[in-house]
């Protein structure tokens, strides 16, 4: 998978990985947004589940 | 060896060339260096949190801090750092804010910008900062989980509404009120302690706080020496803070205001307001844990100011604060039963409004680049917006959680401790805690 947005580095600008690809930036970001949700989902029911067990 | 022009000339653009790097370097890495020494404010917060906490909770009182940390790292790069951008007129989107979202050109590597990351990651433990002054006052009640989104909504949302309206160089607050706030008093300090004291108001005090008659009970933490210790870290690291407050532009420095200034000014009065404060509050408290707030205290009464003030005032307006705020402190816990547990209302939410309404008397009339001069009026009135801006979000959002039951921890949760009930290792496994350290109502003490 070639996942560099340049060729060269002569005139290069951002250079970071897919930074041609602004579709897939955004869903890094939708992903990523994701998983801070579901981790702190998951915080919430571990904490009900360790008060129920007390 | 004489050289012809066009020699000379290719030469002197070199030179030039050089020496622009050198300075957009030179920049980088000072504001690398401030973020690094940011990060003993978040030290110092977990250690001057755990040693607060009775011993049952030490750990929990920790998790807080280090989750907050890390999920206010990307929360600042999908939301925050845009709203800074994009929000300095109010709530109508600036233009070329959009550098600032995260699928942006400008939010990764890239060779013809050199600023974006740098003034992300120190925006970003601005924020981790902002929101660490609330984790103290809720410790030994507050459940992670709805810890863990009021510190994202103050930290990646609310408190960036108050930089981008007041410490940005196009922010309303300046070009209308003429606001100055250079050491973010008001868009750090007060909105975290204002929002702070709407949580507290919902969550309520823990268990053994309050007698029946609305006597109080101390509840000591369990070691105060890490308190101490990790004060003194966060004052440390507020040198990185107020180092990442003003402007390196080569050839000179400037405020967030673009006001000229000198990283010197910063010096005499960091180190002048800290002093004051601790004199202040060991004065009127003869207390080390007070005394080490009262530093705080210090940097934020000056922080506003502190490009401006003549150190000796730096000194009496931070010596002020710290012999005013332990008292806000003992009234908000004796008569409003707020039971914050570190101070935090007192020394940040008022110990920023004392900072930025000095700063309107001792330093009015002073010009700023655009807008009015600084005046009383302006820097009340910016406070008042700074009150408003934390105290409703954090009253409102901790209201919702509250009746969706994520706020508070149950009862025999709180009583048998908070380690016990979430946190899978043990704070001090090879030690048996003695109930007097654990302040346990349910296990007396052997002197009982």
């Amino acid at each position: 998978m070639n996942t560099a947005p340049i060729t060269s580095w002569e005139g290069a600008e951002a250079y970071f990985t897919f930074a041609d690809k602004p579709a897939l930036l955004v869903l890094f970001t939708l992903v990523g947004i994701g998983v801070c949700i579901w981790t702190i989902a998951s915080m919430a029911s571990h904490e009900n589940k360790a008060y129920k067990d007390m | 060896m004489e050289q012809s022009v066009p020699e000379l000339m290719a030469r002197l653009d070199s030179l030039e060339s050089s020496l622009s790097m050198a300075t957009t370097i030179n920049s980088e890495v000072f504001y690398w260096w401030c973020t690094a020494l940011m990060l003993a404010i978040h030290a110092g917060f977990l250690a001057y949190e755990m040693g607060a906490s009775r011993a049952k909770n030490a750990l929990a009182s920790g998790m807080k801090n280090l989750i907050a940390f890390a999920f206010l790292i990307p929360a600042f790069y999908y939301v925050g750092w845009w709203i800074y951008l994009a929000f300095p007129t109010g709530f109508s989107i600036a233009d070329g804010s959009e550098a600032g979202l995260p699928w942006s050109a400008n939010m990764g590597p890239n060779l013809t910008d050199n600023a974006s990351g740098i003034f992300y990651a120190a925006f970003t433990l601005f924020a981790a900062t902002t929101a660490s002054i609330m984790s103290g006052s809720v410790i030994e009640r507050i459940r992670i989980s709805g810890f863990t989104i009021l510190a994202l909504f103050l930290g990646a949302v609310v408190w960036v509404f108050g930089a981008s309206w007041g410490w940005h160089p196009d922010g309303w607050l300046t070009t209308e009120w003429g606001l100055h706030d250079v050491g973010a008093a008001g868009a750090v300090h007060t909105i975290a302690g204002f929002f702070t004291l709407g949580v507290l108001i919902n969550l309520g005090p823990r268990i053994g706080r309050f007698n029946a008659d609305g006597s109080v009970n101390n509840i000591d933490g369990h070691n105060m020496p890490m308190s101490l210790i990790g004060l003194m870290l966060i004052v440390m690291g507020f040198f990185g803070f107020l180092g990442g407050c003003i402007i390196y532009t080569g050839d000179t420095w400037m405020t967030i205001y673009n006001t000229p200034a000198t990283l010197s000014a910063f010096a005499f009065n960091t180190l002048m307001g800290v002093a004051g404060g601790m004199i202040g509050a060991y004065l009127v408290t003869r207390d080390p844990f007070w005394m080490m707030s009262g530093a705080l205290i210090g940097v934020i009464s000056s922080a506003p100011a502190l490009d401006l003030y003549y150190p000796g005032l730096a000194f009496l307006v931070s010596f002020g604060g710290g012999c005013i705020m332990p008292k806000l402190n003992d009234i908000l816990v004796g008569k409003f039963k707020i039971d914050d547990a570190v101070g935090a209302v007192a020394v940040h939410g008022f110990g920023g409004v004392w900072g930025l309404v000095m700063a309107g008397i001792f330093a009015s009339g002073y010009p700023n680049v655009a807008g009015p001069e600084i005046s009383f009026v302006g820097q009340l009135s910016s406070a008042v917006v700074f009150m408003i801006l934390g105290f409703v979000p954090g009253y409102a959002l901790s209201f919702v959680l509250k009746m969706v039951g994520l706020l508070r921890v149950t009862d025999k949760a709180e009583l048998a401790g908070l380690d016990k009930a979430e946190v899978p290792v043990s704070a001090y496994p090879e030690s048996s805690v003695p109930a007097a350290f654990t302040n346990d109502p349910t296990s007396p003490t052997p002197a009982e």
